[in-house]
């Protein structure tokens, strides 16, 4: 955790010596309630520990698949969902980040006093979900959101001057003729008027809605945006429009922007620094120029490739296997080893796979009786009869299995119906610096390296 | 412009699957009639993929559906000119095309889903929750392949099995096929027809089509639902299959899975594809021919490479110059200014001439004529005009 963030904190802007949000460790867990005491049976793990820092004035850009965490990351910096983990702060500077660095590289039982004094303190005054009344109020004036649906985030039943100047009416910023001029320079500000003062969000175009959420968004100055999906419901020539339009108001009102997108080249264009997400964690990241440029993970690089560009001469568009797997159960190792193209023995192949595996073939799985799990790694198959755990064994031994996989199975045995398959356990993999901020959680790029 | 000769003159010889000819499609409300398709022209020639591209709301879905008369009515009118289908059955016969506007429900019935299929944009909404995937898969082959299944079962099929082969049984008939002596013959024409299911769901790569067929949509991915669909939709191996947005849905690692997926079933069953997308950069991948659409016309078409090398119309211009690439500076796109306009009505205009930056008098007042601006290359703009009208023609600066 210490390597990314002093990674981090190298290639910034410094000189305003402190960042908008950073994020420590950042969970969100959602428990998966069943039976009629809605007993959880688990969680689904839709964001599981996240760090970086968004310095002011830059556009962090954010992608990832659909399901893989962006938009409720997105929502927890904004604090409509409260994180279930790990830590959101608000405005903390340089000093204190690095104390609090110092303060975490200390085991729990061994801080000291002064340490948790320290500790105290910068969680009172920055930590989101303890700031109190001013400072909770500073931080929700200066954070604001614009959402991917403008329909339906826009109060159908409110006109246009309601919904942009209700922020300004709740902090009894203006009232009456000055409400109204205040609105109506907010509109312009976003390409709208003063003849869209008194209409509803209905008698508007998505590209309009937009702006108007944008508008609304503005209204109370705030220093930093969350932009989640604003675009991916407009056409390529509105999407442009509003583009320009975010970017002359950042240049204008210095904002700092968090651009959520699945479009590779939409935050290509907008962002200065580019967060590749993969099921709640962060696989790649570093400046838009080194992640495009230089892709140091596969996922990365799979997304280039399967992203079609309008300008390359002649492109092969290449997929990827599969689909994102159960964040509820996610995949040991490296998460993106089960659908990787270059997976090695040493990205956490478990049991699962070796199951999903078996499972692609058509009747192989058929006499299969119950299964005993000593771990992720390690558990017993039991068949109906010897000749299913034979044909078993007979499609791991000669049968096209994953190179990888098979090299990563440490032991192999049927015995009678029963096969015991044992795998090299693996932990996860951690962000590490690669060079210059550049942060991957690939192993190939990684200190595990040499063991591959 | 040189460049394409060759193949177009290729493709311009193979026989055609289907001619638009000035299609009309309005919709009638309260505000007045809508012209959403205001008389396109549009040919699909034999093995092609034709891209139809343009914003949301330019009809382009509407074209689409108006091939298999899908569009609601009321409010839709087919308010003008025909869609001329060409059959494989009909081309080997040497016979004429059948209007797909003109002819009789009954017969449309037969070919929806048979020589004409179509693959919908939200895999999510097109699929019936509460149906297995095994009995919507079937119901095609229920639906265009009875006689088939019923010669599979041999002679002497009770009249009740064959009314089940057509889905036409009631209730009553249906507990009756659970008993003697009817069961066994349903039985087997259940398994006839789960090996065609199979069959169509394992040629979409689906892996262990067996298992997937007993599952409810809400146990499907994005994709594998998509690939669901495109195999119900080429179940009957169809003339035309029209892709409406097909991986819009989808994120992109699984949307080039599904292009590949479809390229190659094409390449197979030899079947002529009418692509429609908003996305310019998928269609320059995958298509043969474009044709570029806005506010209910055609304003551009030609073969790929004429169109993307070199853009005639100052809309296809917009459109391509607004994709974000690397070549952008933040905050630089060139976005086309405005919004499409409402089709209440339209007086004789370009359509385009509310948003083009080159527009002068003569795009306000009339309709542009479609010009030949290359071997298979036409454009619908006062720009390219030669004659003589009395009033300055635009001109492009580029």
């Amino acid at each position: 955790m210490t390597t990314s963030i002093a990674g981090l904190g190298t290639q910034e802007k410094t000189t305003a010596g402190r960042a908008v949000i950073s994020l420590r460790g950042v969970e969100k867990h959602f428990p998966i309630k069943e039976g009629a005491m809605q007993r959880v049976a688990g969680h689904v793990r839709a964001v599981d520990g996240v760090t970086f820092d968004i310095r002011p004035g830059e556009t962090v850009g954010l992608v990832g698949e659909s399901g893989c965490g962006k938009t409720t990351l997105g929502r927890c910096i904004s604090g409509l969902v409260p994180p279930s983990g790990g830590k959101i702060y608000f405005r903390l500077t340089d000093a204190d980040a690095a104390t609090l660095d110092d303060i975490d590289a200390t085991p729990d039982d061994r801080r000291t006093k002064e340490q948790l004094a320290q500790l105290q303190r910068i969680d009172a005054d920055h930590r989101i979900d303890q700031l109190g009344g001013k400072a909770f109020r500073a931080y929700r004036r200066n954070c604001q959101v614009v959402f991917q649906d403008s329909f339906s985030s826009l109060n159908p039943r409110q006109l246009v001057k309601d919904t942009v100047g209700r922020p300004l009416r709740i902090w009894k910023e203006a009232s009456g003729q000055e409400l109204t001029e205040r609105v109506v320079s907010l509109l312009e500000s976003v390409g709208l008027g003063r003849q869209h003062l008194y209409r509803f969000p209905h008698q508007f175009s998505g590209g309009q809605r937009q702006r108007i959420s944008i508008a609304r968004a503005l209204a109370l100055d705030p220093e930093f945006i969350v932009l989640d999906e604003p675009t991916s419901a407009l056409d390529v020539s509105v999407q442009a429009q509003i583009l320009n339009l975010l970017h002359e108001l950042q240049q204008k009102r210095g904002l700092t922007y968090m651009f959520i997108s699945h479009d590779l080249g939409v935050v290509r264009l907008m962002s200065d620094r580019i967060a590749v997400m993969y099921l709640g964690k962060v696989a790649e990241q570093g400046t838009a120029i080194e992640l495009f440029e230089s892709p140091r993970h596969p996922y990365t690089e799979a997304l280039l490739a399967a992203n079609p560009d309008i300008n390359a001469e002649t492109s092969e568009m290449k997929g990827l296997r599969g689909a994102v797997p159960d964040p509820a159960n996610p995949p040991e190792g490296c998460r993106f080893h089960t659908r990787c193209p270059v997976a090695t023995p040493i990205c956490g192949w478990e049991v699962d796979d070796a199951v999903a595996w078996l499972g692609t073939h058509e009747t192989i799985l058929a006499g299969l009786t119950g299964v005993e799990r000593r771990s992720n790694f390690d558990a017993t198959l039991a068949f109906g009869d010897a000749a299913a755990a034979a044909a078993v064994g007979h499609q791991v031994e000669n049968g096209d299995i994953p190179a990888s996989m098979k090299a990563a199975l440490e032991s192999f045995s049927t015995d009678g119906n029963k096969v015991t398959l044992t795998f090299n356990p693996e932990g996860p993999v951690e962000l590490e610096d690669v060079g210059g901020g550049h942060l991957t959680a690939c192993v190939l790029h990684t200190s595990r390296r040499h063991r591959i | 412009m040189t460049l394409s000769v060759s193949t177009t003159q290729e493709q311009a010889t193979r026989p055609l699957v289907a001619s638009v000819r000035d299609l009309r499609v309005h919709f009638e409300t309260k505000a007045g009639v809508v012209h959403a398709v205001d008389g396109i022209t549009l040919e699909i020639r034999d093995g092609e993929t034709l891209g139809l591209v343009g914003e949301t709301g330019c009809g382009k879905s509407v074209t689409a559906r108006s091939f298999i008369r899908l569009v609601p009515s009321p409010p839709g009118i087919y308010a003008g000119g025909q869609i001329d289908f060409w059959s494989n059955e009909a081309r080997q016969a040497k016979e004429g095309p059948i209007d797909l506007l003109e002819i009789s429900d009954k017969d449309m019935l037969r070919i929806r889903g048979d020589r004409i299929a179509m693959i919908f944009q939200d895999p999510g909404k097109a699929l019936n929750p509460a149906l297995s995937i095994r009995s919507q898969v079937a119901e095609v082959f229920y639906q265009h392949r009875s006689e088939e299944i019923l010669d599979a079962l041999g002679p002497h099929v009770p009249r009740i099995v064959r009314r089940a082969a057509k889905q036409r049984t009631t209730s009553l008939e249906r507990l009756f096929l659970r008993f003697p002596p009817f069961r066994s013959k349903a039985a087997q024409l259940r398994s006839i027809v789960d090996e065609l299911v199979a069959q169509a769901l394992s040629e979409t790569q689906i892996a262990n089509p067996r298992k997937i067929m007993d599952s409810y949509p809400h146990e499907l991915s994005g994709g594998m639902k998509q690939r669901v669909l495109i195999a119900q939709a080429l179940a009957c191996n169809p003339d035309l299959l029209i892709a409406d947005e097909p991986t819009t849905a989808l994120d992109v690692t699984i949307q080039a899975r599904i292009l590949e997926l479809i390229a190659e079933l094409q390449a197979r069953l030899e079947t002529s594809v009418l692509y429609i997308s908003h996305d310019l950069s998928l269609v320059k991948e995958i298509c043969d021919r474009v044709a570029v659409m806005y506010a209910g016309r055609i304003v551009e078409t030609g073969t790929t490479q004429e169109v993307f090398a070199n853009p005639r119309h100052p809309y296809t211009r917009g459109l391509m110059a607004a994709v974000p690439s690397a070549t952008h500076r933040r905050g630089q796109l060139a976005a086309i200014h405005g919004n499409v306009p409402e089709l209440i009505e339209p007086p004789p205009s370009c359509h385009f001439h509310t948003r083009c930056p080159y527009a002068v008098d003569i795009c306000r007042s009339m309709d542009p004529d479609t010009l030949s601006v290359g071997s298979s290359h036409t454009v619908a703009c006062f720009a390219y005009e030669s004659r003589d009208f009395g009033m300055p023609l635009p001109t492009l600066d580029w």
